[in-house]
């Protein structure tokens, strides 16, 4: 009798296990499925392709762009016009195999990875030193500082999204392209920083005094105390840090769709997509892969993290 | 002579020291303060100055004094705007909260591969929203989705096919769902880690004095997550409030506070001044649900 109840009982927890895992994992599958498959396979609800179509991908990712796209008129037509340099033949037949101006997927990945890469590195390396300063170094004005860096914490974008785009415009920072891609940084550092301090300082209060006392008594400067024992003991903590940050900037739409609007070569990957879906060259499964190849790179990164990433933001608090 | 030369030396010398540490801990601090003074402080201040004056088609101002905020607030798009944002908020929050109290408590038991699920969990919060929001559209797609494939087509629960994202009037219900897909790991994980932390003897004295599951969860469980779920349920409630990324997104056909700011601002005839205005009060009313929250349920 006993036994019955305990079967059905871990049957029944067997079975919201799955429900669990199905229903965290069923739009990815919907994602992979659906960047697999030839548009007249879309209405099929199965999510295995009847016809494993991998010409989305193949796109994107601008392998074998070749002769075969060009029509074969065309490709007559330049093989029987003898005048024509072999410049003029590559331009012209570059026109038909460029996939470029449907969705230049590469250099939209470049882009965000630049701008997430340099926001922050920028972040982390400003929040090393002021989280030191917090947890180690007794200073006037210490509480405030650290109090203010919290109360951050409650601002969403919007409200900075206006008065930020107007003092950047006002600066003449958005009238060139590198001008608009290091007010990008800039913004971006400005929205990781208070998690990097935040989440440091926590970290570093953790690593024992009595290590740094040893090492000044040996006549190491503070800085060198920072380069030589903080940075190497907590280089796990600086990486998934680092990690999170470059997830924020990598997601981030709001001031990207702002600052880029008129620089449609800089765009980055999330505004970059959210264009495509809604141009005229929106295809499932063309947009389906450019999601799985956005998100692929992200997440493998948080996996690798994922364990000090779970002490990490328990420990400090988080800002999405 | 020699003796008291040495001592206000020393005392000198560690005077330096302290001073040194100031000095230093301000040099430190100063490139994060600086940047956060000038680029967080300074534009929310510009930001309550911008909310006094109109702006012209040609982006000239004049100064409006509380023109704006009348205004909007006399605005029925903003009151139903509102509306929206509260349903949203509140909806969310429950849902995401109860959800991650329910896994949490689901992955704590041992079971076998329970790493592998804990890892599969997470990946909804991991997964960038730009991609993962289109795999939602196509699950709400009328013609092709597989949600209405089985409420339609299997169960017919819904007489015809529905355009749930692009329909105004349903866009906010596709936007809760995901948001709730979205956001719940975090709360679980949070949860877990509390749960992880509970004194495995308390459970063991309730078995012997013969309690049930639920009261053990009532008597044990509930009081040790308290602290945590309610700090978590404000958290998300000021993520959740200041949403805007996961929404548009997914619709902008769901007009929550910061969309219809975002709109107001920079598209149409980018009124900066009405922007702002809806801005700061957007942030004054999380300011004033925040300090009822602490007081009425942290009770600091």
């Amino acid at each position: 009798m006993v036994k019955k109840r305990n079967f059905t009982k871990s049957a029944l927890f067997f079975l919201l296990i799955l429900a669990i895992v199905f229903f965290c994992l069923f739009p990815f599958a919907q994602m992979l499925s659906l960047s697999l498959k030839y548009s007249w396979d879309w209405g099929n609800p199965s999510w295995i392709p009847s016809k494993v179509n991998v010409e989305a991908y193949k796109e994107l990712l601008n392998i074998g762009s070749s002769l075969k796209q060009v029509p074969e008129s065309v490709r007559q037509l330049l093989e029987e016009s003898p005048d024509l340099t072999s410049a003029q033949k590559q331009a012209i037949l570059s026109k038909y195999q460029s996939t470029g101006d449907v969705f230049p997927f590469l250099r939209y990945f470049a882009n965000s990875l630049l701008v997430a890469f340099l926001a922050s590195f920028i972040s982390v390396c400003l929040a090393i030193l002021g989280a030191y300063s917090f947890s180690r170094l007794a200073f006037r004005g210490r509480s405030i500082i650290q109090r203010g860096v919290l109360f951050v914490y409650m601002f969403g974008g919007i409200l900075l999204l206006i008065p930020l785009y107007r003092i950047f415009a006002a600066s003449g920072l958005l009238a060139t392209p590198a001008g608009t891609i290091a007010s990008l940084v800039i913004i971006y550092v400005v929205q990781t920083l208070p998690v990097s301090l935040y989440m440091l300082g926590n970290y570093f209060r953790t690593i024992p005094y009595s290590i740094e006392e040893a090492a000044m008594i040996e006549g190491l400067s503070r800085f060198k105390v920072i380069i030589r024992i903080i940075i190497p003991l907590s280089i796990s903590a600086i990486i998934t840090v680092f990690i999170y940050c470059f997830m924020i900037a990598w997601n981030e739409y709001m001031f990207a769709s702002i600052f880029l609007k008129t620089y449609k070569g800089l765009y980055t990957l999330p505004i970059g997509l959210k264009t495509l879906f809604v141009s005229k060259n929106a295809i499932w499964d063309r947009i389906m892969a450019a999601s799985m190849l956005t998100a692929v790179p992200v997440m493998i990164l948080f996996m690798t993290i994922q364990k000090n990433l779970t002490g990490g933001l328990a420990a400090g608090g988080v800002k999405e | 002579m020699q003796l008291q030369t040495k001592t206000s030396r020393q005392r000198r010398l560690i005077g330096t020291i302290a001073q040194q540490e100031q000095r230093l801990g301000w040099y430190l601090v100063l490139p994060s303060a600086v940047i956060i003074l000038v680029l967080i402080v300074y534009p929310i201040i510009y930001n309550v100055f911008l909310s006094a004056f109109s702006f012209s088609y040609a982006g000239k101002r004049s100064f409006a004094g509380f023109d704006n905020y009348i205004g909007i607030l006399s605005d029925p798009e903003f009151r139903s705007s509102l509306g929206t944002t509260s349903m949203y908020v509140v909806l969310t929050t429950m849902g995401t909260t109860l959800l991650g109290i329910g896994t949490a408590l689901a992955l704590n038991k041992e079971f076998p591969l329970r790493g592998l699920v804990r890892s599969i969990v997470l990946l909804p919060y991991v997964a960038p929203v730009i991609s993962v929001v289109f795999a939602w559209q196509f699950v709400f797609d009328p013609v092709n989705g597989i949600f209405m494939d089985i409420f339609h087509a299997k169960l017919g629960w819904f007489s015809e096919r529905m355009n749930i994202v692009g329909d105004p009037n349903t866009a906010v219900w596709a936007a809760i769902i995901f948001s709730i897909w979205k956001n719940f790991p975090f709360t679980y994980l949070m949860i877990l880690a509390r749960l992880q932390a509970v004194d495995k003897t308390l459970y063991e004295a309730a078995e012997v004095d013969g309690a049930s599951d639920w009261q053990q969860f009532k008597a044990i469980t509930l009081p040790e997550i308290y602290y945590v779920v309610s700090a978590l349920i404000l958290l998300r409630v000021i993520w959740n409030f200041n949403k805007f990324d996961e929404i548009y997104l997914l619709s902008s056909n769901v007009k929550v506070l910061s969309v219809y700011t975002y709109l107001k601002a920079f598209t149409g005839s980018m009124d900066f001044g009405q922007g702002a205005t809806l801005a700061v009060i957007q942030f004054l009313i999380l300011i004033g649900f925040i300090l009822f929250y602490v007081k009425k349920v942290l009770k600091w």
